[in-house]
């Protein structure tokens, strides 16, 4: 039995050493924020906010191009990304028997949801960019989507599970009893119930492709214009025809703040860090919709 | 009718059915995808593609060891520093932490996550890099240098794989954090409870039962956040200095796999043989995290048949 008074001394320093790393870490995450904060505040203008980086002199000048493209390529991404992952974790979870297939195939979409974001962006890059060039137009919206869309499948898709495995047995079974067949029930009681589920998961999703900067830089490209709605004729493309904006190249807030990196002489600092700033923002207040909806969903 | 819409293959089971199919075929034409591409490189440089030093596109010879070396020495440096913080983090914040400061605290490491990488490799960039030039690696190098890994070789430039390490660092940290105190707060108070009845004080308690029980949980958050370090490739490639060497010490400049891609994939993309060796070492990368994957799936079984 060891002295009681080194056990309480024991007690104190774990309790110090925890807060202080506890400490230490909130430091950091205001340190952060603060300092893209106050870096950025000098340019954070309504012109920057609204001007497509075409319509000011210089480079970097304007971010409206970047904004309206993130919002494109995320809620397109998103948008190809569920029926595939809803469909499929439905299937998992209520139609798959546990076997070495189904087993595998989960493990494929962990191995998915791990990949690192470049191997994404070299695939994208090669198969959609380059082979598929006649189809999506090169660097482009579609080819971006597309990829992003391979991204975040196993976020939506893992969501759903567990939103589908939230839902009470009585209450499936309860259907069951009544004479509704297995799809009537998914479509009438599972669904319903996992919803709120279900949408966090989307939501989620829209902020890690909004995000994502390796991918889009190699599949999405850039442009300085804002986004356009016409089809003009190619010669080369599917159809002889080109459809803007998806098969046009598509400007991004992630790659506007690259753009601070790569053109470091030009670019000014203040506006990469704006740019920043406004990402934050975006990404910031999908991921509070998300909780809301989680909370709105444990409420009802 | 009846007996048609029970039927095993109804409209909606095929629909469904076919989703999981195409998702299956998507990650496998990804993954055969990658493998396909780089192996006419793997086959032809066989073994000495992974030990090969040299990496030269006009020798035809490419050797990917510096490259697997930066990465594991930045994702080791990267643990050090994020491990022993994020986890004394949640323990503070599952064990010890009044409710409100947990509601406080809690968000605002979410937040942390949901910071894009990009925005990290400027901040490292702007902010740290003459922090790190002009304080840290001279402090570093002033008071540890007598051990050769705390030498500062590079003293022109802050970049360098302490850099990039502290950056990741702070990238993984909301990760290894969250998913740890979530594994603290699943160890079932009687556990707790019996352990205070037999007189052990609280520090007792968390290092005997607490920590042991939620230790596959928290090796399961680690190993995340060591992927996550891994596979990052935005922040890394402005920060660690893009020299293909053994880095000398922590505050050397070395080269990472996925700035080896990223930096070259575009000016190779159309070239066979450079293009296939890129695809090599994306290859790499992958079989890694298909082991770390591996890794989880194990810990999480034992995990939950311990219990």
């Amino acid at each position: 039995m060891r002295d009681m008074r080194w056990r309480k001394a024991e007690e104190k320093l774990l309790i110090a050493v925890s807060a202080m790393m506890a400490g230490i870490t909130s430091l950091l995450l205001l340190a952060i924020i603060g300092k893209i904060a106050f870096e950025a505040f000098p340019s954070l203008t309504l012109y920057f906010l609204t001007t497509p980086e075409v319509d000011t002199p210089g480079l970097g000048q304007g971010i409206a191009n970047a904004i309206v493209g993130t919002v494109y390529l995320s809620l397109l991404s998103v948008l190809l990304a569920i029926p595939l992952a809803i469909g499929t974790a439905i299937y998992l979870k209520k139609y798959a028997k546990d076997t070495i297939i189904t087993r595998s195939f989960r493990f494929m979409i962990d191995v998915l949801s791990g990949t690192p974001s470049i191997v994404l962006g070299i695939f994208g890059l090669l198969f959609l960019v380059y082979y598929m060039k006649v189809v999506t137009g090169g660097f482009s919206l579609i080819a971006g989507a597309i990829a992003l869309a391979i991204l975040i499948l196993p976020v939506i898709e893992r969501a759903s599970e567990e939103a589908i495995d939230a839902v009470p047995g009585e209450v499936e079974e309860a259907s069951y009893a009544l004479g509704a067949t297995k799809w009537d029930t998914i479509r009438r009681i599972t669904i319903p119930y996992s919803l709120s589920g279900i949408i966090t998961g989307v939501i989620l999703g829209i902020g890690r492709a909004a995000e994502e900067s390796a991918v889009v830089i190699l599949t999405a490209g850039y442009t300085q214009f804002l986004p356009s709605y016409e089809i003009l004729p190619r010669e080369g493309m599917l159809f002889g025809m080109k459809i803007y904006p998806f098969q046009d190249l598509v400007a991004t807030l992630p790659i506007s703040v690259y753009h601070t990196f790569e053109h470091s002489h030009i670019v000014p600092i203040a506006n990469g860090f704006a740019a920043a700033f406004v990402l934050i923002i975006i990404v910031m207040l999908v991921n509070m919709l998300a909780k809301i909806v989680i909370w709105r969903g444990k409420i009802g | 009718m009846r007996s048609l819409s029970n039927f095993k293959f109804d409209s909606p089971h095929l629909l469904l059915f076919l989703c999981a199919l195409s998702t299956a075929f998507i990650i496998a034409f990804f993954i055969g995808f990658i493998f396909y591409t780089a192996f006419p490189i793997l086959e032809k440089e066989g073994f000495g593609f992974i030990t090969g030093t040299t990496w030269s596109y006009s020798a035809h010879e490419y050797g990917i060891w510096l490259f697997i070396v930066g990465t594991l020495v930045m994702t080791a440096v990267t643990m050090v520093l994020a491990g022993p913080l994020s986890i004394f983090t949640a323990i503070f914040l599952a064990e010890f932490a009044p409710v409100w400061l947990t509601r406080v605290m809690r968000p605002m490491i979410e937040l942390l996550v949901g910071i894009p990488s990009v925005i990290y490799g400027i901040f490292g960039l702007f902010v740290l890099e003459n922090i790190f030039q002009h304080h840290i690696d001279p402090f570093l190098d002033a008071t540890l240098g007598f051990i050769p890994i705390f030498r500062d070789t590079t003293p022109n430039s802050g970049t360098g794989i302490l850099l990039a390490s502290t950056v990741l660092a702070v990238m993984v940290l909301p990760t290894i954090t969250v998913l740890s105190e979530e594994a603290i707060r699943a160890v079932p108070d009687e556990y707790k409870a019996a352990s205070f009845a037999l007189g052990a004080t609280k520090c007792e308690t968390i290092k005997k039962i607490v920590i042991p029980t939620a230790s596959s949980g928290i090796l399961t958050a680690v190993v995340l956040g060591m992927m996550r370090a891994m596979g990052e490739t935005m922040a890394v490639v402005m920060l660690i200095g893009n020299t293909a060497k053994v880095p000398s010490s922590i505050l050397d400049t070395g080269y990472a796999m996925t700035s080896k891609i990223l930096n070259d994939i575009g000016y190779y993309v159309a070239m066979d043989e450079p293009k296939s060796s890129l695809f090599g070492i994306a290859a790499v990368l992958f079989l890694l995290e298909i082991l770390f994957v591996g890794i989880i799936r194990i810990v999480r079984v034992r995990g939950g048949g311990g219990k």
